[in-house]
């Protein structure tokens, strides 16, 4: 399934979770996430859990707190 | 011509009629207009066996009780998988059935995870609770799950009817839940916007309309847009934080995050048969509030799960280094799931050694991450692809293997010059062949290697196949002195 990260098409197995498709978006940016130091959020503003479960064609962005 | 009217049989019908509705209304066809109502409704979602906060939310809604009549607690599914402590529990899931029941749930939707142990255990499980449950487009052939109903019907003291249908997630490609297609057998699932569209009726002869779904945000905002008759979708599956709730074309649209760090909390205000106003926001559980005594003691003894320091298996000596773990570990996943082949990185090894007598709690200190198991239809090319990323993230020896062996060789310079496969009998593996290869989720969004196949999560842990293979009693004198991933530093090459 294909999942939008900060613009960016990402194609991701299905039953992936938030923290599969940021970890393959960018290492750096997961590992900011990881450490508390950014956050994401959907394409509505809204704040995500890491272990958030997935459906293709979702959007994703990563930002500052 | 007034007597006339009068003594006509049909118009004295009519008049008769009349006098009964307007002197009984009880026994008119349209009920009475409700009396006013506030309606409070807690709510968690994908609470995911993270049991910790329940404390704080029944003293919560205990307090509300007090103030309020009209207060009820919704769950919008997905109670287990998350929480080795819970998910281990004999029999599994019991501490949430417990607490769910103490803090008097009044329905839950099913979510995908809701599956995760079989249906058998659902069913037992269902049997047990004081509370139903509600999911409109799973069909239930025969005696497949009795407790299961597509809406209920909630009605206040005040006489408002308050109507609740439920809708769960189900996958694009296989048009099931995201849990393990075994795990659902004997059930039917349709889309959940389409079975949505059937639900309208239940407008008619309830004040108040709710969608309770397992859908996810975005679709639940879908929900929104195409059913406006709604008053509020109480939603999960997206573990999206959502406060304070939306309106979206007149619709609130309520989540609660996950794993019981916040509860979630909306109000009606119904007059004269209708909702005349509404909001929700979220209440943080992460904070100081006061706890039910009662709940956390019950807490305090489900984390003492006896289950962990059980021996769940024995070997004849300690199962030491990340070549036998390693083995270990993807023999696990392959025999488990029926793969060819699967692969473990040694970073998610996180134990040197496995004692003789091993349990549970050493599995998940082996093996802590909760990483799925996924499956991908690989080629040898596409398997060599992954070898070589692997060892190019250290230049070393990273994936341990299960159904073949391999042999890097480097030259002087660790650049890699080939990799040979072989199947268990040392012959070469077949060049023209696809195999399910199994490697966990980790591996399969943090590793680089080109795969045409987009592969499938197991909706299975890594551990929960280590925990599987070796309840079923596999010999385990077999993992000394193992190894099937080599490293071969060739000479410089002669040739010019």
């Amino acid at each position: 399934m294909q999942i939008k990260v900060n613009g960016q098409a990402i194609e991701i197995f299905s039953g992936a979770k938030v923290r599969d498709v940021l970890r393959k978006y960018s290492r750096a940016e997961w590992k900011l996430v990881q450490k508390n130091e950014k956050k994401v959020c959907d394409r509505h503003g809204h704040e995500v859990a890491l272990d958030g479960e997935l459906n293709g064609g979702e959007e994703f962005f990563i930002k500052e707190w | 011509m007034r007597n006339e009217i009068l003594s006509s049989p049909r118009i004295r019908l009519l008049l008769l009629s009349l006098l009964i509705v307007f002197a009984f209304p009880s026994c008119a066809s349209m009920p009475p207009a409700p009396a006013e109502a506030r309606i409070v409704i807690f709510h968690s979602n994908d609470v995911h066996g993270k049991i910790d906060n329940f404390a704080k939310v029944a003293a919560i809604i205990e307090r509300e009780r007090k103030n309020c009549e009209n207060v009820y607690y919704f769950c919008a599914g997905d109670n287990f998988t998350g929480n080795p402590v819970i998910d281990q529990y004999d029999p599994p899931g019991e501490p949430v059935l417990e607490l769910l029941n103490r803090l008097r749930l009044d329905l839950l939707c099913l979510g995908n995870h809701e599956f995760d142990f079989g249906l058998d255990n659902l069913k037992k499980f269902a049997a047990r609770t004081r509370f139903p449950f509600v999911c409109a487009n799973i069909q239930a052939g025969g005696d497949a799950f009795p407790q299961l109903r597509p809406s209920v019907v909630l009605e206040t003291k005040s006489g408002v009817r308050i109507a609740v249908f439920g809708l769960i997630q189900i996958e694009a490609g296989n048009g099931l839940p995201s849990t393990h297609p075994d795990k659902v057998k004997g059930l039917l699932f349709s889309e959940p916007l389409a079975k949505a569209w059937e639900m309208k009726k239940l407008r008619a002869g309830n004040q108040v309309l709710l969608a309770l779904t397992h859908i996810g945000y975005d679709a639940d905002l879908l929900l929104a847009q195409q059913m406006p008759e709604l008053d509020a979708i109480i939603g999960g599956h997206s573990h999206t934080r959502v406060d304070p709730a939306e309106n979206v074309n007149g619709v609130l649209v309520a989540q609660a995050g996950s794993d019981n760090r916040f509860l979630g909390r909306v109000e009606l205000l119904v007059k004269n048969g209708r909702v005349v106003a509404k909001k929700g926001g979220l209440i943080d559980l992460g904070g100081p509030l006061s706890e039910d005594a009662e709940i956390k003691a019950m807490i305090v003894r489900f984390n003492q799960n006896p289950a962990f320091d059980k021996v769940i298996a024995k070997a004849p000596l300690e199962i030491t280094g990340k070549d036998a773990l390693g083995s270990l570990m993807t023999d696990a996943m392959r025999q488990v799931h029926g793969l060819d082949i699967a692969f473990q990185n040694e970073g998610g090894i996180r134990l040197n050694r496995l004692p003789e007598k091993i349990t549970l709690k050493d599995i998940y200190t082996l093996d802590p991450f909760g990483n799925q198991v996924v499956q991908f239809a690989m080629t040898a090319a596409e398997i060599r692809g992954l070898i070589r990323g692997s060892f190019a993230k250290g230049n070393e020896i990273d994936l341990q293997v299960s159904g073949i062996s391999y042999v890097v060789r480097s030259d002087s310079a660790q650049q890699i010059k080939e990799i040979l496969l072989r199947n268990p009998d040392g012959t070469p593996l077949a060049e023209d062949k696809k195999f399910q290869v199994g490697i966990s989720s980790y591996v399969a969004s943090a590793y680089n290697f080109a795969h045409a196949d987009p592969g499938r999560s197991l909706q299975s842990t890594t551990a929960d196949a280590l925990i599987r293979y070796l309840q079923s009693g596999v010999d385990l004198s077999i993992y000394r002195d193992v190894q099937r991933a080599f490293w071969e530093k060739t000479a410089e090459d002669p040739r010019p």
